[in-house]
């Protein structure tokens, strides 16, 4: 116990000090932040408080629907980033010759990104909240299982983006589809309802829709645990189905580079 | 008791055609890289690994570093088998590959040997200690606090050096690991290599260097397309010369450098 929590601080002191030393990255993150929450600002402002989708405001809406897919993409993003610099650099391979076992490494590495991305999103909520009004009215347990839950989802979806890397030198595919491909599914900038019924029921097998739906009820709307208990739940039983799926994936394509000696390929 | 034993160990790189493979040349086939090699190294022995490119010294590195998979026979390093226990095997072995970049380029030297040995598991008190030690003994003092994105590629090596060997490991791989030192240096590597087989420390070292094999090393395997053409001891009055002279008549390479030593006038 004391080894690993010795290791999540090294890997977290690695990547607070590059962070840090990559000066310029910190300040364009938060220009690009409050960039993008000024045209949501403005655009809800263009279109008027008469669009009030799922009954609340239209830029508290935008606010969540975008900061949580945002989270789910960057934290995608941000472990494939990680593989992909190992694969470049051959720190991939040397890391998986060292004492600690590649699924704790994993694990704990992942800490460290998601850390990063809650981060940005707290930023991107708070910013929204105190810069650009957005009027909330939180229950705050049920916002903290909410992005437990997504936490988690997020976390598989990094795994299997990193498994799609190491098997396919092609990590950056899944990432297209999450970044491009599923965005107007999940109910980011629009209702789902506004779809057609075919495309609707396709929103129900994206986890986006229902964490993006239950962050909107917990953090907007108030709604206790208990209000939102099926939505969660469905959160649940994608986080409980994936997660094994992508650590058995990770498992499976690190021992099969490991035969081909396609540790470093990217 | 042998620290490192391949036995009938054979690997083998398969080429797979990529998807949607028709519309381009991609080559498939396979690559035999080591074709039942057996071998054993004991405690305290140096073992240089000769042989052209492509003779499998690297693949025999990375199959004892567990990096690789054998696809026959078994690979045991302490008694632990590398496909079973790989776990157990990698806290006894410290590798340093001969292009070594692989470091966390805005982390100072110290900084990465510090990431990497909490990851190997070096106890927190001592882990200040042997840094500082690995560091002196690569000739790195004055780049402690460097970061490596700023370091040259002998510097890089050094840094491989100094990280495989802060873990103290019991089994020391080195692939051409002077490949980009300055002549001190190399010496100086030599030096800490008789000291960490005296030390009981069972190193494998791939070089192209006949001089550096026998300048350092207690036994010889040359290897030629996967297979050993000898392993043996070596005798201590063996020079590079001999070692050349043996590569050269066991491979069956022609060394380009005798006619221009003969033209030079100097004894071959």
């Amino acid at each position: 116990m004391n080894s690993s929590l010795d290791k999540l601080l090294a890997i977290l002191r690695r990547d607070v000090l590059t962070a840090i030393r990559h000066r310029s990255g910190f300040v364009v993150t938060l220009v690009g932040v409050f960039t993008e929450l000024a045209a949501f600002y403005y655009l809800s402002r263009a279109i008027g408080p008469g669009f009030r989708p799922d009954g609340v405001a239209y830029f508290p809406f935008l606010l969540v629907g975008t900061g949580l897919y945002t989270f789910f993409v960057m934290s995608a993003q941000a472990f494939l980033s990680v593989v992909q610099e190992a694969q470049q650099t051959g720190t991939l391979e040397v890391l998986m010759t060292t004492s600690t076992a590649p699924g704790e490494l994993v694990i704990l590495s992942s800490i460290s990104t998601f850390a990063g991305s809650l981060t940005n999103l707290a930023v991107y909520l708070f910013a929204g909240i105190a810069v650009f009004r957005a009027a909330i009215h939180a229950d705050i347990s049920s916002c903290l299982v909410v992005l437990a839950l997504s936490l988690a989802i997020a976390l598989a979806l990094g795994i299997l983006a990193a498994t799609f890397q190491v098997a396919f030198h092609k990590g950056s595919a899944l990432l297209w589809l999450l970044g491009s491909g599923l965005w107007f599914l999940s109910g980011t900038m629009f209702p789902v309802q506004s779809l057609p019924r075919p495309l609707q029921l396709l929103s129900r097998a994206v986890p986006f829709t229902y964490a993006i739906d239950a962050l909107r009820g917990a953090l907007l709307e108030g709604r206790s645990i208990g209000a939102l208990a099926p939505t969660l739940a469905a959160l649940a039983v994608f986080a409980i189905a994936l997660l094994p799926l992508a650590l058995c994936g990770l498992s499976l394509s690190l021992r099969r580079a490991r035969q081909c000696g396609t540790l470093s390929f990217y | 008791m042998d620290q490192v034993v391949f036995e009938s160990v054979t690997k083998i790189f398969r080429h797979r055609p990529a998807l949607f493979n028709w519309v381009g040349r991609e080559r498939t086939g396979e690559t035999l890289a080591l074709k039942n090699v057996s071998f054993s190294a004991a405690r305290g022995e140096v073992v240089a690994l000769l042989g052209p490119n492509g003779s499998g010294k690297t693949s025999t590195l990375k199959l004892i570093s567990t990096m690789l998979l054998a696809d026959a026979g078994s690979v045991c390093v302490g008694g632990f088998d590398a496909q079973r226990e790989a776990g157990k095997v990698r806290r006894q072995v410290g590798i340093a590959v001969a292009t070594e970049r692989s470091f966390f380029p805005r982390l100072s030297a110290r900084e990465n040997l510090d990431f990497f040995a909490t990851l190997d598991e070096v106890p927190r008190p001592d882990r200040a200690r042997r840094i500082e030690e690995v560091l002196h003994d690569t000739g790195l003092e004055e780049q402690t606090d460097t970061l490596v994105m700023k370091f040259s590629t002998g510097m890089y090596q050094r840094l491989g050096l100094a990280r495989a060997l802060v873990k103290r490991p019991a089994v020391l791989l080195l692939d051409e690991p002077t490949r980009s030192l300055d002549a001190a240096a190399s010496t100086h590597l030599w030096i800490t290599i008789r000291a960490l087989a005296r030390q009981r420390t069972a190193v494998l070292l791939a070089t192209h260097n006949f001089t550096e094999a026998a300048a350092v090393a207690s036994r010889l395997l040359l290897l030629h397309r996967g297979e050993i053409l000898t392993y043996r001891s070596l005798r201590s009055d063996e020079s590079a010369d001999d070692l050349r002279a043996l590569y050269f008549r066991l491979t069956g390479e022609v060394d380009e450098s005798q006619p221009a030593i003969q033209r030079a006038g100097m004894p071959s």
